[in-house]
């Protein structure tokens, strides 16, 4: 794996126009997330969020502001094939294996799929998938298509991984699982990340810091950091200074 | 075991019943012959089956693949360039409404050989699989294009990779659907247009002989091989699914095809594409100036020419006698649908039993089921009448209860979770939901209920457009066969954009319906 690269937004805003009235999704927000860091983004629903992680990959066009991922604009930086990311919804082609569903963002690039074969042997075990290479995503439970989107975000060898809410639609045991494992991925590559999410505890377990953020306008309100040593253990979902933190983020998160 | 006894009893006792009132010619005297009757006369006629069978076979055959091809091209285009679309508007909605019956003489009169049967399949296809196409391309998984996307993927790899594929299931259902139309299409041509081969000259021929079982060994060698076609590609369908069933929470929705904003311009282009076409394939096939008429030449014919009154009397006393009961039909086709979807929600074992019989029917070829019901009915209203329901019914009943099964479990279960009983949760819940698609039927139905009135007319009853039409096939009266054709086709345009409005004001008025 290269280097790993940073992001770096300043001044991000957005207003959306509908049905007579102006949302203000984003006012304003400005985030720096230092190569090799793991920052969570966590926020009331609305909040802009997911607008912030769109508009960072230019699937979503800003008012104002600018994107910087590894000192490159979006285009640029997502056609070299320095991002990966993986949204709620698995977003599974239906009509391909799991391994062909994870070659998607390499044909997407234009890059040949064929030396990439033990690679993508290498990540269906890395999400702990051995054996499925060859089934349809319609085979698989939730939670299995989720750690496919996971390992189609690491297929291109990414420098910065953007997850939006990957393990949302997913139960709380499961869920906890995933942090994990997502923990460990993310050590072993060492990817600058950046998490959406609403879940104060997954924030608190996986990140460094949390940026936390208020809608109307959408913004940042504070970054808290998270200084808990790693690797951090399962057991630390029950320690006391855990919960401290989480009542901390999510008293700032309830305006306090 | 139950079960399958209650399943298998109600069309084992339709079967028997049928036996023994063809054994004892009950049904119009004999009219209705038994099962066994026309399966042995169906034995006694095999020498004569390969030949017609196989010009059938080919003329659709060849027509389903031509009018396929072009369909999923023209929704790949429309789908890149919306403009395309709402310009060609005019000539889908004029396919889509055309009586096929209309334009068959015109067909067979300047194309010759297989050419008309071909055209006439390929016409009946078109629409359908266009349709399925352009739905297909629209509802992706928007989720999926965003990963595409997110990887610096343009439009391009987007259609590509996530909307090519996908679209695949829906253009595969527009093939099953359209198989039997292409079927159709070739029986009706070659019923109109002579020539020694195909099922539709079989019956011809058989027509005036008085031999029922004959006719019924006819229809159902048509509707064997029409369902037959629609078999084929259900099971190529559900093959190509499998596993590969869609799992996505959030696939993006159809884009606004039909907006109010269209500039008036491309209205107007859209308006005059039909008739420009017109123009363009006479001339480019070099189609003599005495069978080929220009749109000029029919408002000629019809308003300026010598004969001009005379062809106007005669038209409008036609249209006085077929508009009347075209409307009536397609009112009684849609209520007994309407009753009938209501029907099977109280009582599930009812649309069980009718269901199947209901299916056959509309399998059958209209053309080949028409003579079946004249010698049952006679050649009164009654039978123009019954025609028109049996076509209108069943593609309104489909659409009433597919939208009634669509109202969420939860909404239904509301009314009964305070006590409610059947008939208050129909009032309550089932019958305003099923209101917008009633609409929608009435406006894919209209066009189905003219063909009706028109193949009656013309097999049956000698009244109205479709005798006209025959009539003037008779005299080579060329000028009024253009007429006919192209009136039926603006009269079927005028009743699905009616629909369409009625439709439209009902939503706004409900707020909720059909996608499309």
């Amino acid at each position: 794996m290269t280097a790993p690269a940073g992001i770096a937004l300043s001044g991000l805003s957005k207003t959306f126009a509908g049905r007579g009235k102006r949302v203000e999704a984003l006012r304003d927000v400005t985030l720096a997330c230092p190569p090799g860091s793991f920052t969570a983004l966590i926020g009331p629903s609305g909040c802009g969020k997911s607008t912030i992680l769109r508009a960072s990959l230019g699937l979503e066009p800003l008012d104002a502001g600018r994107v910087e991922i590894a000192g490159q604009p979006p285009p640029q930086a997502t056609a070299a094939g320095i991002t990966g990311v993986a949204f709620q919804d698995s977003g599974l082609l239906p009509w391909r294996s799991v391994a062909r569903n994870i070659a998607l963002p390499l044909e997407v690039l234009g890059r040949d799929v064929g030396p990439a074969k033990g690679r993508i042997r290498d990540l269906i075990a890395l999400v702990g998938l051995n054996g499925y290479e060859d089934a349809l995503p319609g085979e698989l439970s939730g939670g299995m298509r989720q750690r496919v989107a996971i390992a189609r975000a690491l297929v291109s060898e990414p420098r910065v991984l953007f997850l939006d809410e990957p393990f949302g639609a997913l139960d709380q045991i499961l869920r906890r699982q995933m942090n994990i494992e997502l923990q460990r991925i993310w050590a072993e590559t060492g990817v600058t990340t950046l998490l959406v999410t609403h879940g104060i505890d997954e924030a608190v377990f996986l990140a460094d810091r949390v940026a936390v953020m208020q809608a109307n306008p959408g913004r940042i309100v504070e970054v808290v950091e998270i200084d808990l040593p790693r690797p951090r253990e399962p057991s630390l979902f029950s320690a006391p200074h855990f919960h401290a933190l989480c009542d901390r983020i999510a008293r700032v998160l309830h305006g306090g | 075991m139950a079960g399958d006894l209650r399943r298998w009893l109600p069309p084992a006792l339709l079967l028997l019943a049928w036996e023994v009132a063809g054994r004892l010619d009950l049904v119009a005297s004999g009219a209705l012959p038994a099962l066994s009757e026309i399966l042995s006369r169906l034995w006694q006629d095999r020498a004569d089956y390969p030949a017609h069978v196989s010009a059938t076979l080919a003329a659709s055959g060849a027509g389903f693949v031509i009018g396929n091809a072009l369909a999923v091209l023209a929704g790949l285009i429309f789908v890149l360039s919306p403009v395309t679309e709402r310009l060609a508007r005019g000539v889908n909605i004029a396919i889509f409404t055309l009586p096929p019956i209309a334009i068959a003489p015109i067909l067979t009169l300047t194309l010759d050989g297989m050419t008309p049967r071909i055209v006439l399949a390929a016409l009946g296809v078109y629409f359908v699989t266009m349709q399925a196409t352009v739905t297909g391309l629209r509802q992706y998984d928007s989720r999926a294009a965003d990963v595409v996307r997110a990887y610096g993927g343009g439009r391009g790899a987007v259609l590509r990779l996530v909307r090519v594929r996908g679209a695949v299931p829906a253009i595969l259902s527009g093939f099953r659907v359209a198989a039997p139309n292409a079927v159709l299409g070739a029986i009706l041509a070659e019923f109109g247009g002579g020539g020694r081969f195909g099922l539709g000259a079989y019956l011809l021929g058989s027509l005036g002989r008085g031999e029922p079982d004959r006719l019924w060994g006819i229809g159902l060698a048509a509707t064997l091989i029409a369902g037959l076609s629609y078999a084929v590609f259900a099971v190529i369908s559900r093959r190509m699914l499998g596993a590969s069933i869609s799992l996505s929470l959030n696939p993006a929705g159809p884009e606004p095809a039909e907006g109010g904003r269209t500039s008036p311009l491309i209205g107007l282009g859209a308006v005059a594409m039909p008739f420009v076409l017109w123009w363009v394939i006479l001339w480019a096939m070099q189609v003599p100036e005495m069978l080929g008429k220009t749109p000029w030449q029919v408002f000629d014919y019809l308003f300026l020419a010598d004969g001009a009154p005379v062809a106007q009397e005669r038209l409008l006393a036609a249209l006085a006698e077929t508009l009347p009961i075209t409307l009536a039909g397609m009112g009684a086709g849609l209520a007994f649908a309407f009753g009938l979807a209501v029907a099977g929600r109280l009582t599930p074992t009812f649309t069980r039993v009718f269901l199947p019989v209901a299916i056959v029917t509309q399998t059958m070829p209209l053309v080949a089921l028409t003579p079946l019901l004249v010698l049952l009915l006679g050649r009164g209203t009654a039978v123009t009448l019954w025609i028109t329901v049996s076509v209108t019914f069943f593609p309104a009943y489909v659409m009433i209860a597919q939208g009634i099964a669509q109202v969420p479990r939860a909404a239904l279960e509301l009314p009964r979770a305070y006590g409610a009983s059947g008939w208050r949760e129909l009032r309550l819940v089932t019958l305003p939901a099923s209101l917008p698609w009633l609409f929608a039927a009435m406006r894919l139905t209209a066009p189905r209920a003219l063909l009706g009135v028109m193949i009656a007319e013309w097999l049956a009853t000698g009244r109205g457009l479709g005798n006209l039409l025959n009539q003037s096939r008779g005299y080579l009266d060329f000028g009024m066969i253009w007429t006919v054709a192209v009136v039926s086709v603006m009269l079927s345009v005028a009743l699905y954009l009616a629909a369409l409005w009625v439709e439209r004001l009902a939503i706004r008025r409900i707020g909720i319906g059909p996608e499309n």
